[in-house]
């Protein structure tokens, strides 16, 4: 790639649903419209808030801050407990609605999505995508309801089209070209850039750099063998210019769930009963992507904020609940006391095959069996219809929610 | 913090099931006590698969509060399960 900035037709939009749970709650309430509401995964006090409406937000509430802090700045605040199957439904009606534009289409979590019109039929690119966007706005309007908004940024690439969409909230449609590109960024902080945290701006900072607008006329030399020391530097000078490195896949890596504890004052034996469900969730999410696992890693938190972990690798892949639960059970002896938070996750992750269980035949045959009726009855009969008897009292505490940053499970 | 009042009151609903992107619209209901609530807006429709069979969560309200009635697709039922009204 060279020093130029990309000068072909805009064709990739950026789709970003505003503060995306607490609009579809505003939309399925009418009552809470107008109203600074926060979404929490459970009405406590001390629970995080996972969104905020733009009411809220003018208010001074932000995203992760306690429920407890933010009632001090704004005494009004309603709260209002997540609906999971509820952002799923809205989801999978912008999903929709995407997919009739391309057939390339990328969800990068539950309220933002891309679309790459370049391989899209000719009557749609025969389009303004100016007129795509807000029609796509208005559709939401019709199709979900009247009081949904998103931001829409269109430009050459992925990088630039998010940049796009995160500006003029609420409601806002940008499009960057090379013609505004020095004027959008010259707007920015460097930490306004996607993907440059604390630690990136602390290497940009090394060498001089404090602007985005500096940040773009450094030149791919520095930023490839001082600044990022690898070819990431080079990936950022050609991001910045519009040109495309961002249109890839990952393969899934691990999968985890965590829990904060309901009260801070849970004996041993009701920490492990939860952490047995979270066991479930995880074997039950890792099978329905056709995965097994070798590694475990468990991990907790205490009231003090002490961070504890402890991990395991088996030879053998393994699936099921019983499995995960006994392996997470016996690392978890060595856990503190005083516990606030516990997690699991399941790493080295390979195919779900059947010629695996090639040695211990029998048992594992048979454990196989007993996992694939299981998953089989909870298919037709719902969620947890079946599970150990261990965690017949954990359902109503950990109940699934929402999976940031991921849409493999909506 | 907001008021929310879960119930599980059977209910008689008159609905509407026409084309669009809407086709069910619940339009009115009736509690056991015999109130009848005017639906004013229909805020949205979702379906929460329990299993094979799928219930339709309809939030609704009548200006004044708003409301939840789940529909069993499959026993043709119509349950208030939630009221909302104390926002203030």
């Amino acid at each position: 790639m060279n020093n130029e900035f990309n000068y072909e037709r805009p064709l990739i939009m950026h789709i970003d649903l505003n503060s995306c749970f607490a609009t579809v709650e505003q939309q399925a309430r009418p009552m809470l419209r107008g109203k600074p509401i926060a979404i929490l995964n459970r009405r406590t006090e001390h629970t995080a808030i996972i969104t905020a409406s733009y009411e809220a937000k003018e208010m001074g509430v932000k995203v992760g801050m306690k429920y407890r802090d933010a009632i001090v700045l704004c005494p009004e605040l309603i709260a209002v407990e997540s609906d999971p199957a509820k952002y799923r439904h809205v989801y999978h009606k912008l999903l929709d609605i995407m997919k009739e534009y391309s057939a390339h289409v990328t969800m990068k979590s539950i309220d933002e999505g891309v679309i790459d019109f370049h391989h899209a039929a000719e009557p749609v690119l025969q389009r303004d995508m100016v007129d795509i966007g807000y029609e796509i706005k208005q559709r939401l309007k019709d199709e979900i309801g009247i009081w949904m908004r998103c931001n829409i940024g269109i430009a050459t690439n992925r990088f630039l089209a998010k940049t796009a969409a995160g500006m003029n909230k609420p409601d806002g449609l940008t499009v960057i070209t090379p013609a505004n590109l020095r004027e959008t960024l010259g707007k920015m902080k460097l930490l306004d850039v996607t993907g440059i945290a604390h630690r990136n701006q602390k290497r940009l900072n090394s060498v001089g750099i404090y602007t985005p607008l500096e940040f773009l006329d450094a030149d791919v030399v520095t930023l490839q063998r001082i600044v990022f020391k690898s070819v990431v530097g080079r990936w950022w000078h050609d991001r910045l210019r519009g040109w495309e490195v961002d249109d890839v896949d990952y393969d899934v890596k691990r999968v985890g769930r965590q829990y904060v504890l309901e009260r801070n004052d849970l004996v041993f034996d009701e920490v492990v009963e939860r952490l047995h469900h979270l066991c479930e969730s995880v074997g039950s999410r890792m099978r329905g992507q056709d995965k097994s696992a070798r590694g475990i890693y468990v991990y907790a938190k205490t009231q003090d904020r002490q961070y504890w972990h402890s991990s395991t690798l088996s030879p053998l892949p393994f699936s099921s609940d019983k499995t995960i639960y006994q392996l997470a059970r016996r690392l978890f002896d060595k856990a503190p006391d005083s516990l606030r938070e516990i997690g699991i996750h399941c790493y080295e992750l390979e195919p779900l095959v059947d010629d695996q269980i090639s040695f211990f035949q029998d048992q594992l045959v048979r454990e196989r069996q007993v996992t694939d009726a299981i998953d089989a009855i909870n298919k037709q009969f719902g969620d947890r219809t079946v599970h150990s008897a261990h965690t017949l009292g954990t359902g109503m505490y950990v109940k699934q929610k929402i999976p940031f940053g991921s849409t493999r499970y909506l | 913090m907001n008021d929310e009042t879960l119930l599980n009151e059977r209910v008689e609903v008159i609905a509407v099931f026409g084309t669009g992107h809407h086709p069910c619209r619940p339009i009115r209901f009736r509690r056991t006590s015999g109130r009848e609530i005017e639906v004013t807006e229909l805020g949205l429709r979702h379906p929460v698969p329990t299993g094979l069979k799928t219930l339709h969560m309809f939030d609704v309200t009548d200006g004044g509060a708003d409301y939840r009635l789940e529909f069993d697709s499959e026993r043709l039922t119509w349950h208030l399960t939630m009221e909302a009204d104390h926002y203030e």
